[in-house]
């Protein structure tokens, strides 16, 4: 019998201590995604609500219902997960190798100013042309398997990439360029000290743009030809008209991109720590 | 005084500067002296071209005629000598406070583990204990400024070079740094150029001023203030203050007449 009191004691204090947990902006944030999953959850229902109806065609739109049956199949007998594995490793690696040697390269233009003069109408010229449209020339020269999507994800961005971090570094602040040199900093000392630091905001913000591209070159990559992949996926089947299967992907895509951007979001806060330093006072409005 | 070798001297100092279908010469023949343990503020009518006088001697642009002796030699600048606070803090946004105040000495190539402690030190002096690992966004425009003066501090420069360092702040604040920095040059016998458009500022700093003309720039007059107290605030309520004040006061209104 005591035990037992002194149990529902200490749960009475757990839920003290529970409710001492929620702080206004917990609370804040729970309610913030509550009404986020309700809207995705009463979107579904409607959508499912006006197939059931006839108001809209489930040939041409899909229907939630199937789209749920087919995602059972495709987690079951696993070729989701393989095309989500092969679609995002090849936007990873696409993406890491296009922004890395794209901020490269743009960062150490700025050592020199004339061979920035001389390759900057290239680098126009180059970026101008929808980089989509090497695709064929790509698949031709690295086949139709992962290579081919990886370099398209890298064409996609390497020039995003290359532009901002150069147009970054060009415009690192002349003051403190100013007092470096002052000083008595050697330009490799500017370099590492003011340039890059400088840049980095710029380029983690192309990041975010870049996570996209990768996904886009992967895709269309796989449009083109490939025997797997989300990109394989979606195309196929909407040439069934399979529009579930599309679904599918496309909210699988989706996911993706979006937890990719959060794994940015963590990098730039762990690479910029003082972007994130405030003082703490928020204006009420 | 006039026996010693100056510490800094500058001799028929011109710049020209090329702009549109033309040129402009902003210094003509600017020749002073500037002696060890000095502190000397410069004046003039804006756009008198005291900025460029200070971006030469930093060593930040070459002189097109002229010369800047440093202890007797003809130097090429000073760059690695000077120190150097502007207006703007230019504290580095991605370095803490203790990680800006060392920048100068790492430039040098200083290891961190040694200038820390000083730079602690200096920290705690200047009353910014508990901020040394605090972005400069977290800090008050008077806080940020007397980060900037450490950075100078410590870096120990043959001359500071200072352009206009507290105008961006309040009167308070400004009056309260500019007694940290004539006690710090006092306590480090350090040489200082002040360039300021501030002539109270001027008076009250400085053992000698510097007037210089309306465009293209050259020394005016150069006036020894003597006044019996060095604080600041003191100095101001120096009956020889005023007479100071006004004489300067004067000479520069004398130029934007002759200028207009």
């Amino acid at each position: 019998m005591e035990e037992i009191l002194a149990r529902q004691l200490t749960d009475g204090q757990n839920i003290q201590r529970f409710r001492k947990l929620l702080t206004p902006q917990k609370k804040a944030t729970a309610v913030t995604i509550a009404i986020q999953l309700g809207m995705v959850v009463a979107f579904l229902l409607v959508w499912q609500f006006a197939v059931d109806q006839k108001w809209v065609s489930a040939f041409l739109v899909g229907s939630p219902a199937g789209i749920f049956s087919k995602l059972l199949v495709a987690v079951n007998n696993g070729s989701l997960w393989v095309d989500t594995k092969i679609t995002v490793g090849e936007a990873i690696a696409g993406f890491l190798i296009g922004s890395l040697a794209g901020s490269f390269l743009g960062l150490s233009l700025w050592y020199s100013a004339f061979f920035a003069r001389v390759v900057e109408p290239f680098i126009v010229a180059i970026n101008s042309v929808p980089k989509i449209a090497f695709a064929p020339i790509v698949i031709l020269w690295f086949g139709t398997g992962m290579v081919s999507k990886i370099m398209l994800a890298t064409s996609m961005t390497f020039i995003i990439a290359l532009i901002a971090a150069y147009e970054a570094a060009k415009n690192a602040d002349k003051d403190l360029l100013s007092l470096m040199l002052a000083l008595g900093s050697t330009k490799h000392q500017l370099f590492f000290k003011v340039v890059v630091p400088y840049s980095l905001p710029a380029i983690i913000a192309t990041f975010r743009i870049n996570i996209g591209f990768g996904l886009v070159g992967a895709v269309v990559g796989e449009f083109i030809s490939s025997s797997h992949g989300l990109g394989h996926m979606i195309f196929s089947a909407s040439s069934y008209y399979d529009l579930d299967t599309v679904w599918i992907g496309l909210f699988t895509l989706m996911l993706v991109g979006f937890m990719l951007y959060y794994v940015v979001d963590r990098v730039e806060q762990y690479l910029l720590p003082w972007k994130q330093a405030d003082s703490g006072q928020h204006l009420r409005v | 005084m006039n026996a010693a070798i100056p510490k800094l001297s500058l001799r028929n100092v011109t710049k020209t500067f090329p702009v549109k279908g033309g040129s402009v010469n902003v210094l003509n023949k600017l020749s002073f002296d500037v002696y060890d343990q000095d502190f000397v503020s410069i004046i003039g009518p804006s756009g008198c071209g005291k900025s460029t006088v200070f971006n030469i001697i930093a060593g930040l642009m070459h002189p097109d005629e002229g010369e800047i002796r440093m202890d007797g030699e003809v130097v090429n600048g000073l760059r690695g000598k000077v120190g150097y606070m502007l207006q703007k803090d230019m504290l580095f946004p991605w370095r803490t406070v203790l990680e800006n105040v060392v920048l100068g000495l790492e430039v040098r190539g200083t290891p961190l583990k040694e200038t820390k402690e000083i730079a602690m030190e200096y920290i705690y002096t200047y009353g910014l204990a508990g901020f040394e690992h605090a972005y400069p966004k977290a800090l008050s425009g008077g806080m940020k400024q007397r980060v900037a003066l450490i950075r100078t501090l410590i870096y120990d420069p043959q001359v500071i070079l200072l352009d206009e360092p507290f105008s961006a702040l309040d009167y308070q604040t400004r009056l309260y740094l500019e007694g940290v920095l004539v006690e710090a040059v006092e306590t480090f016998k350090k040489t200082v150029i002040l360039v300021t458009h501030d002539i109270d500022e001027a008076v009250a700093l400085s053992k000698r001023v510097v007037v210089l003309s309306s465009r293209p720039g050259c020394v005016k007059a150069v006036h020894e203030i003597s006044l019996s107290q060095r604080s600041p605030i003191e100095s101001r309520s120096d009956p020889h203050f005023s007479e100071y004040f006004h004489t300067l006061c004067a000479e520069l209104d004398i130029q934007t007449k002759a200028g207009s």
